[in-house]
């Protein structure tokens, strides 16, 4: 472990600065020529002993021959010697330093007398002489000129090494600078991915931002149409004592209201600064759902027409994206059809064959518009491409789609014939998780069977009273805090309360979830449901895990979620 | 074979100057034994009794008929074996005991052999004369010798194998 950490550090090293390992290898190198030229002098001295041992050898065995003038024996050793390459010359010398016999390979003749007082190295010959002695007396000299290994021939034995070791050398250099520019194009690769993935964010922020402002028109229009009917209902109601025609009157401004609300609730929803975060959905379902947001953002003369198959196949998609992709071909179909027309939505699964390999499930939007010209066809999905005067597109749309639909491993194409209209596909690969399982409503719990107490902390005061009487309609005891800190107060005066509701954005030092909190920490079998209209609260609230009912909702609703936490917490004692 | 008469005809000539004696015997074959003579030694090993210490000589008797002059002198001149200079000594009649480590016994001497008989003396004859350890012998216009081993041991002496090698006959 510590060395390799050690390791790591060296290679972290090496790839900041490729000189260090230069340094390195240039180190390996003058370490390895100190080291032959530490060799090659043992081997020079081992070299010259030997020489020695040799003539010592040689001049032990001359002592008779030489005392005794045996030439032939002197003859013999001395052919002994010459049948060795090693030796160059060898010359035997009398007691008078004459010589006496000998050979002298090449290069200068043997030296008429001996004179070598001690071994020594001319060029590529060890010269060495011995004394011939036996007994203390002297009896002669030997001469023996041998042979050092050329300089080539030792060149030619470190060779190999040094190439081997030229080699390593170069691949620590090479491996270091290849590491270095791998890192630093690595570093300049995560910046770049991160300034992209900033870049696409904010992208899918603006697109998203871009389709919003295509609807808002639209639902403005919508949401007068709205109030016009919910006050002139009211008002008509004021005006008449007719109890069907009341009921009419009422069930006309509910329903005026809810589709207000579910319209709101959707474009929060949509407006909502979110990462991309694919979940399992029914695709169906989903387009259903976007059946409000499309009338009202699409034009009178423009009909919707859904043709969704009944057993879709689920696909894992950022829901919020699916929206923006439709909502931004149906915007776009509707400027294809100034004129009004129809804009057909179908899904239908496509299993697997041809050349399809993988199941899908592929949504259509036709219109029955203007259609795209065959050489612009080609460059609709591009950025910023916009066949709209300047001012009514960005020429994000299409290429929101493409990106979205990329990124969920699916596919887009678009066919079309100039005047007859044009056609999306949209194919997304099927999930193999399933649906998650949505929670059965229960409606036993609509009344409640006990008179139980609830704390509402609300800061509108119109919000508060109707909230109270819809509590007090489901049977509860409802008692109101105009903020955090006086809902705290009443907690502690007058208790003991079976559930707290609280808004969740409420002025003072504490809002709905610090209020929920410090609920908790005080009574932890205090159940505490959190309030808000504003999706971002919203998901916050749900993060901390409190049960949420989300403005506008309706009696049933509240109902509902009031009874689920009282359940869940024990029993509590009536007041 | 060219420098060898080359150094014999030097030491022929060497011999002709200093006036050896040319008359009776071939002056260059006992220039070449006086030198033979003291270079025994080196091959010799006498008991550590023949020496009264370590640096005393070294001692060479010339017994009866003296054939070598002064060229032995002048041969043994500076040379040491083992420490001990040597030391010449023409001796008229050799009597047992006398300090004697080589005895050359000339013509005639057989009584001086007698005398040293299993006393640490290499003797040393020559001319056809018996008897010593060593004895001088022309092969081919060459001097050359022949040892008698048995003779070496039972003066108490050892001879070394190298001498041994060289000799044209060893007597065991």
């Amino acid at each position: 472990m510590n060395a390799r950490s050690l390791l790591r550090r060296l290679m972290t090293a090496l790839a900041r600065t490729p000189t260090i390992g230069i340094g390195i290898a240039s180190l390996l190198l003058v370490a390895s020529l100190a080291l032959a030229y530490h060799n090659e002098d043992q081997a020079r001295v081992e070299k010259i002993r030997e020489v020695e041992a040799q003539a010592r050898v040689l001049a032990a065995s001359l002592t008779g021959p030489l005392a005794f003038d045996d030439q032939t024996a002197t003859f013999e050793y001395i052919e002994a010697m010459k049948a060795s390459p090693e030796f160059d010359a060898v010359g035997v010398y009398g007691l008078d330093g004459r010589l006496v016999a000998g050979f002298a390979r090449s290069g200068e003749p043997l030296p008429r007398t001996n004179k070598v007082a001690r071994s020594t190295v001319r060029g590529n010959e060890i010269v060495v002489a011995a004394e011939v002695e036996q007994g203390g007396t002297r009896l002669g000299s030997v001469y023996v000129g041998a042979a050092t290994e050329s300089w080539a021939r030792r060149a030619g034995r470190y060779l190999g090494i040094a190439i081997v070791l030229v080699m390593a050398c170069l691949l620590v250099a090479v491996l270091g600078a290849f590491y270095a520019s791998v890192s630093a194009a690595n570093r300049r690769l995560e910046a770049e991915i991160a300034g992209r993935e900033e870049a696409e964010e904010a992208l899918r922020q603006a697109q998203k931002m871009e389709a919003m402002g295509q609807l808002t028109g639209g639902v403005a229009h919508d949401f007068n149409n709205l109030l016009m009917v919910a006050s002139s209902g009211l008002e008509l109601l004021e005006r008449t004592t007719d109890p069907i025609r009341r009921d009419r009157l009422k069930d006309g401004i509910r329903q005026a209201i809810e589709r207000g609300a579910r319209l709101t609730q959707q474009l929060l929803t949509f407006a909502r600064r979110s990462p991309l975060s694919p979940e399992v959905l029914d695709v169906g379902k989903r387009i259903r759902s976007l059946q409000d947001l499309l009338e009202r953002s699409l034009r009178e003369d423009i009909r919707v027409q859904f043709d969704l198959a009944a057993d879709l196949w689920p696909i894992e998609v950022d829901p919020s994206q699916l929206d923006v992709a439709i909502l931004n071909i149906a915007i776009n179909a509707r400027d294809a059809m100034p004129d009004g027309g129809m804009i057909r939505i179908g899904a239908q699964n496509e299993p697997a064959g041809g050349d399809q390999r993988h199941d899908m499930v592929r949504i259509s939007i036709r219109d029955t518009g203007s259609g795209i010209a065959p050489d612009l066809l080609e460059k609709v999905f591009e950025p910023f491409f916009t066949t709209k005067s300047v001012g009514t597109g960005t020429g994000l749309g299409l290429s929101q789609v493409y990106g979205f639909l990329r990124s969920s491993g699916g596919e887009v194409r678009i066919e079309s014939r100039v005047g007859e209209g044009t056609t999306v596909f949209l194919l997304f690969p099927r999930s193999s998780q399933p649906l998650p399982r949505t929670a059965a409503r229960d409606l036993s719990f609509n009344r409640a069977k006990h008179h139980a107490a609830v704390l509402v902390a609300e800061d509108d005061e119109h919000v508060a009273e109707l909230v109270c009487e819809m509590l007090r309609e489901l049977g509860y005891n409802a008692k109101r805090g105009a903020s955090a800190a006086e809902a705290l107060r009443i907690l502690e005066e007058s208790g003991p309360y079976g559930v707290v509701l609280s808004d969740m954005i409420m002025p003072g030092k504490m809002n709905g979830l610090d209020l929920a909190h410090e609920i908790v920490r005080r009574e932890p079998d205090l159940p505490v449901v959190l309030m808000t209209g504003y999706s971002e609260a919203a998901a916050s609230a749900a993060a901390e895990g409190f049960p949420l009912l989300v403005k506008p909702y309706t009696m049933e609703a509240l109902g509902e979620v009031v009874g689920q936490a009282l359940r869940r917490a024990p029993p509590q004692p009536v007041p | 074979m060219a420098h060898v008469i080359r150094s014999i005809a030097l030491l022929a000539l060497l011999a002709a100057v200093t006036g050896g004696s040319w008359a009776a015997e071939p002056p260059i074959e006992y220039a070449v034994k006086a030198s033979y003579l003291y270079k025994f030694a080196p091959f010799v090993q006498w008991p550590a009794t023949a020496f009264a210490g370590p640096s005393a000589p070294l001692i060479i008797c010339i017994a009866g008929q003296d054939p070598f002059g002064h060229m032995l002198e002048d041969a043994v001149r500076g040379q040491r074996v083992n420490g001990h200079p040597f030391e010449v000594r023409h001796v008229d009649t050799v009597r047992p005991g006398m300090p004697c480590h080589i005895l050359y016994a000339g013509g005639g001497a057989t009584e001086a052999l007698q005398a040293v008989a299993s006393a640490p003396v290499l003797t040393v004859t020559d001319g056809g004369q018996g008897g010593g350890i060593i004895q001088f012998v022309t092969v081919q216009g060459h001097v050359r010798f022949a040892i008698n081993q048995a003779a070496a041991n039972g003066n108490g002496i050892e001879i070394s194998s190298k001498l041994l090698g060289l000799a044209v006959k060893v007597t065991r």
